[in-house]
């Protein structure tokens, strides 16, 4: 039934309902991924950055929250050119770490 | 009392032991390798929080330590073990037996030129804090105040907290000077805008969250929460900052007139040429290894050697000072012990 | 000359035959195999080479001094060439010998073709009191001890390695075990077999002095057989177990120089080119000493020769480990005996690598970029700039936007030159498609060079400059830029000091250069860095250098290895430069300066650094002259 009004979904994020099966297999291939501080260096220097608002560290925060979708889309444009490597204060090897993200999530078909 | 006590190092934290050792009745002896004493605070200007002028403290501590034997210019040649004492060698050519060795060697500041994307030595628009702790005291570097000061950028952990800078822990108390210097250059430009670029603000010491509110709500001093990841130049010689904001989850780019890069606290050399020496372990951190790291902190694992101030890791004044008196009154004791 | 047995037969050839048989057809059929695998272009260029007689030539040529000389093993170690140049060299002699001793002597051979070139001498008695049968008698006998000499090293080998300027060896799996000793027997028994016919058949030094000195045994015919039965065995289960070896190389190396001669490339990770070449590899762990990463005794396994091993095996787990842990140096290539291109292979097994999600770069919009760079300064030397106005593009690259200190010299060396030049990414570009190529995702790689090439192509430049090796590999390997040269910064300032366009002043600093491995085994530039380097100061070499030279560890090439499994190999690369005691080490890579600065002992810089402190503008009257 409609009543041509509904309740807007939540944008909160509910721990209790985020199914974070994919996250752990990432993170017994990538276990530096709960290294990262969320310092943003990797996102400032990003050239992808420009054109699809890469940003790894969201990308692992939204791969934590359960916003998949999101994180793909940032995705998009990575080039995978190392610089996010090079300037990780915490050593973190970002580039296998991308390239682990394409083997295990699955963009949706549209 | 002819027990010979060897403190290895002029700065504060030796400066102190010296003090207190003359007061309990000893004569020490100060090594120093620069022409002054008082290490790094002689190079600084005013000391957080409440503003002291450095100098006073140091002249204060070199004014009691002053019937000490004080070696200046002079360093550690090769130490060699004794039996029950060390024969320290010095580039003087003046040799010491001792049974009591207390290192207050220090630190280093971080070579903020090894972290090649902020352009430390590229760009003259990139300083450091000692630089501009130099240019408070002195007035003197062509690189502040001869162009409009209309926005200034601090970068927080430059060598700290860095992996890849092979130094990760954290310096403790660039977070709380970058603070500081961002007020106090507030203070001489007051039309000018302060960005600090940080990771995440350590403010634990006394007073130091009253002095981060003040930077915020009385000099409006800009916190982003990022780290800054690149520096280029543009034609006119202003420096481009960019970072992510990570509270807005959106990439910054910034013009500023001035860069300052907080550089971290790594292990002296000097720490570890001594160590080499006498054969003290490095801990993990690349500082020198206590025998425990809460009960005995100022106890090195070699018997009669003693530690007092940031040889074994990054500390406030107060903290080296504290350890200073500490080891002082442990060497007191251990002589007693000595002697029965 | 007599037949001594009417039949010209005995039961004990048949091991052999059966073994040659079965290799003859086993390799036949793989040879087939593989040039069937090739892709259609391929197989036609390479037809087309066989009958061409440029590279016909080429090919003979090669596989003489290749498999039967091993020049290049010679070059390595002269006791190492001389083994192998002795057992194949001398055997193959032994067989061309044996083969005119046989035309000569003997008519109406069928069958017996099989076998009477190897067993000779047990089914005829030759003369040897005639000029000719006593040099084909000595000859036989001499090349026998050639290659009892080359064995005789290769048992040294196994135990000494190190005589032969080989730190490490390939640990040999059971079936190389078993190919190995058969082939050490063969020859001392086949000494042994012609000996007791020595009196009988004739002989010459070797086998008659040993029959003569041995008479009592080897005159007792009772004897002769078995030993004649021992050397056929011996031959029949080297042949039998030769396709399961690392033997396979002798046959495979053949296939793969014409193949290389046509100028066939890797296309399929495990057919085509890249099945011969894992089955040439002979194991001979040249690579292994080779390897930057060997350093860590951990990683000797991840070297080419266990990855050839591991892709006949098809164990797909080790394949992956061992492809994606390596830096891509190419030093192994470099060293390689065969040929094997160990950075390419390895290339080719990520390709295959199956992705759930893909990168895609088709929503970015140049036009703004090609705005960006098209911007065109003058340098401020207006003594020079009436030369030549050729337009420079600067790519700088992402590494170079982390060195700025590189990007900044750059400009400043472009200005002094008085050069009209552009940055194409001052604000960050797209990235040239190298590091995500050498991941193995070539679709990706190829969107991003298209992209690149539109904005160079109306960017309205000549010249297109880079500073980072890694960049103009690929630059000069996928991109097609027609009118516009592709240029690495040390060819360019060795151009600017040689026409004068910047004037140096030399002192008496002692400069060591790093090859950057892409730079030097990627695009063959050595020369050019020496050259300013030693117009600038003292130029000292480095203990390994051009092709030998050592990776800084801090290779994109590597997908696996984690920053603090790095430290290792860049300390060894750094005492691998120092070992001349330079003042000043230099490089012409951002990542390999990045990389050494971290944990040298002395100043490391970029090749535009030394440049750019030494150098000053041309001199105004020596251009108005």
């Amino acid at each position: 039934m409609d009543f041509g009004f509904r309740i807007s979904p939540s944008s909160a994020v509910n721990l209790d309902n985020v199914d974070l099966e994919k996250f752990e297999e990432l993170h017994r291939i990538e276990p530096d991924v709960y290294k990262c501080m969320a310092c943003g260096s990797c996102s400032a220097t990003c050239p992808a950055a420009r054109f699809s608002g890469m940003s790894l560290r969201k990308v692992i925060l939204a791969l934590q929250r359960g916003k998949e979708k999101e994180a793909l889309a940032m995705m998009k444009n990575c080039m995978l050119c190392g610089k996010c490597t090079m300037v990780c204060p915490r050593g973190i090897n970002t580039r296998h770490l991308i390239l682990s993200i394409c083997r295990i999530y699955k963009e949706e078909t549209k | 009392m002819k027990e010979n006590i060897v403190i290895i190092g002029g700065g504060i934290a030796g400066l102190e032991a010296a003090a207190q050792l003359l007061d309990l009745g000893y004569k020490p002896i100060i090594i120093e390798k620069n022409d002054h004493l008082g290490g790094h605070v002689a190079d600084w200007n005013k000391l957080f929080p409440d503003m002291t002028p450095a100098n006073d403290v140091v002249s204060s501590l070199v004014a009691r330590a002053a019937d000490a034997n004080i070696f200046l210019n002079t360093e550690i040649s090769f130490v060699n073990r004794l039996n029950d004492s060390y024969n320290i060698m010095l580039s003087n050519g003046i040799s010491i037996i001792t049974r009591i060795i207390l290192l207050a060697t220090g630190f280093s500041l971080f070579d903020a030129s090894r972290k090649e994307e902020y352009g430390y030595g590229v760009y003259d628009q990139v300083i450091t804090n000692k630089d501009l702790e130099h240019w408070f005291n002195t007035g003197d570097d062509p690189r502040i105040g001869d162009c409009a000061m209309n926005a200034v950028g601090f970068v927080h952990c430059v060598g700290s907290r860095d992996e890849k800078a092979r130094n990760s822990q954290c310096s403790k108390v660039c977070c709380i000077t970058a603070v500081k210097q961002a007020i106090e250059l507030k203070q001489m430009f007051p039309e000018s805008m302060v960005y600090c670029f940080y990771m995440d603000l350590r403010m634990f010491g006394k007073k130091f969250e009253d002095f981060y509110i003040s930077a915020q709500r009385d000099y409006g001093i800009r916190f982003i929460r990022g780290r800054v990841s690149e520096v280029s130049e543009n034609i006119d010689g202003r420096v481009i900052v960019k970072a992510e904001d990570t509270l807005s989850g959106k990439p910054v780019k910034v013009t500023l007139d001035l860069l300052v890069l907080m550089a971290g606290m790594v292990c002296s050399p000097d720490s570890t040429k001594v160590a080499n020496m006498t054969s003290l372990p490095l801990d993990s951190d690349g500082f020198l290894k206590s025998r425990d790291n809460i009960a005995d902190i100022i106890d090195s694992p070699r018997e009669g050697i003693f530690y007092a101030g940031a040889c074994t890791g990054p500390k406030t004044v107060p903290e080296t000072l504290a350890e200073a008196r500490a080891a002082s009154l442990k060497i007191h004791l251990y002589i007693k012990g000595l002697e029965k | 000359m007599r037949e001594r047995f009417l039949t010209g037969y005995n039961d004990f050839v048949l091991p052999f035959v059966c073994g040659m048989l079965f290799v003859i057809i086993y390799c036949l059929a793989g040879m087939i195999r593989i040039i069937m695998q090739l892709p259609v272009q391929d197989r036609k260029k390479f037809f087309l080479s066989l009958i061409t007689p440029k590279t016909l030539i080429k090919d003979i040529k090669d596989i003489f001094l290749k498999c039967l000389i091993h020049v290049d093993l010679w070059k390595r170690n002269k006791l190492l060439g001389y083994m192998h140049s002795s057992i194949a060299f001398g055997w193959f002699m032994l067989i061309v010998v044996g083969h005119i001793e046989v035309i000569l002597y003997t008519s109406n051979l069928g069958a017996k073709a099989l076998y009477y070139p190897i067993f000779f001498r047990y089914f005829v008695a030759e003369t040897e009191s005639t000029m000719r049968g006593s040099l084909i008698f000595f000859l036989m006998d001499f090349f026998l001890l050639v290659v009892l000499s080359g064995i005789v090293l290769a048992i040294i080998k196994r135990v000494r390695s190190r005589l032969f300027g080989m730190r490490r060896t390939t640990n040999p799996s059971f079936l190389d075990l078993v190919g190995l000793y058969s082939l050490w027997s063969i020859f001392p028994l086949r000494l042994l077999a012609e000996s007791f016919t020595a009196d009988i058949s004739g002989g010459s030094f070797l086998t008659k002095s040993l029959n003569y000195v041995f008479t009592e045994f080897l005159s007792n015919h009772a004897n002769m057989l078995p030993a004649w039965w021992a050397y056929s065995c011996a031959l029949g289960i080297f042949f039998f177990v030769l396709p399961f070896t690392r033997y396979m190389h002798i046959p495979t190396e053949i296939l793969l120089i014409p193949l290389r001669n046509a100028g066939i490339r890797i296309v399929n990770a495990r057919k085509g080119l890249a099945k011969a070449q894992v089955y040439a590899c002979p194991s001979c762990g040249v690579c292994i000493d080779a390897c930057p990463m060997g350093v860590q005794k951990g990683n000797i396994k991840d070297t080419t020769v266990y990855l050839n091993r591991q892709i006949k095996r098809n164990n797909e787990t080790r394949i992956e480990e061992i492809s994606d842990k390596c830096l891509l140096c190419g030093k192994c290539t470099a060293v390689c005996p065969v040929g094997v291109e160990g950075d390419k292979l390895r290339i080719a097994q990520r390709s295959i690598r199956k992705y759930s999600y893909s990168p895609d770069y088709s929503n970015i919009d140049v036009a703004a970029e090609i705005n960006a760079c098209n911007n065109f300064v003058s340098g401020d030397n207006n003594n020079v700039s009436s030369i030549e106005n050729k337009k420079v593009l600067y790519f700088a690259g992402c590494m170079t936007a982390l060195t700025p200190a590189i990007r900044k010299t750059t400009v400043s060396i472009l200005s002094k030159a008085g050069i009209s030049y552009s940055m194409m990414d001052k604000d960050g570009g797209i990235c040239c498609g190298r590091p995500i190529f050498m991941a193995g995702r070539f679709d990706q790689a190829k969107q991003l060079v298209e992209k690149n090439t539109e904005i160079i192509m109306n960017s309205g430049a000549d010249i297109l400059l880079l500073t980072c090796p890694i960049c103009y590999k690929i630059f000069r390997e996928k991109y097609t830029l027609p009118g516009i040269e592709i240029i690495h910064h040390t060819e360019f300032i060795e151009r600017l000091i040689s026409s004068g366009r910047i004037k140096i002043s030399k002192d008496t600093t002692r400069y060591v250069f790093h090859d950057p491995c892409e730079l030097g085994r990627g695009c063959g530039v050595y020369e050019q860095p020496r050259k300013v380097l030693a117009s600038a100061g003292n130029l000292v070499e480095a203990a390994k250098n051009r092709q030998e030279s050592i990776c800084c560890g801090g290779s994109l090439g590597s997908l696996t290895l984690g920053f603090d499994k790095r430290r290792a190999m860049t300390e060894n690369a750094l005492a691998n430069l120092v070992s001349d005691d330079p003042d000043r080490i230099v490089t012409a890579c951002p990542l390999c300066l990045d990389t050494f600065a971290r944990y040298s002992d002395r100043p490391v810089e970029d090749i535009s650094q030394v440049i750019d402190r030494v150098s000053v503008p041309a001199d105004k009257k020596r251009n108005d002259n």
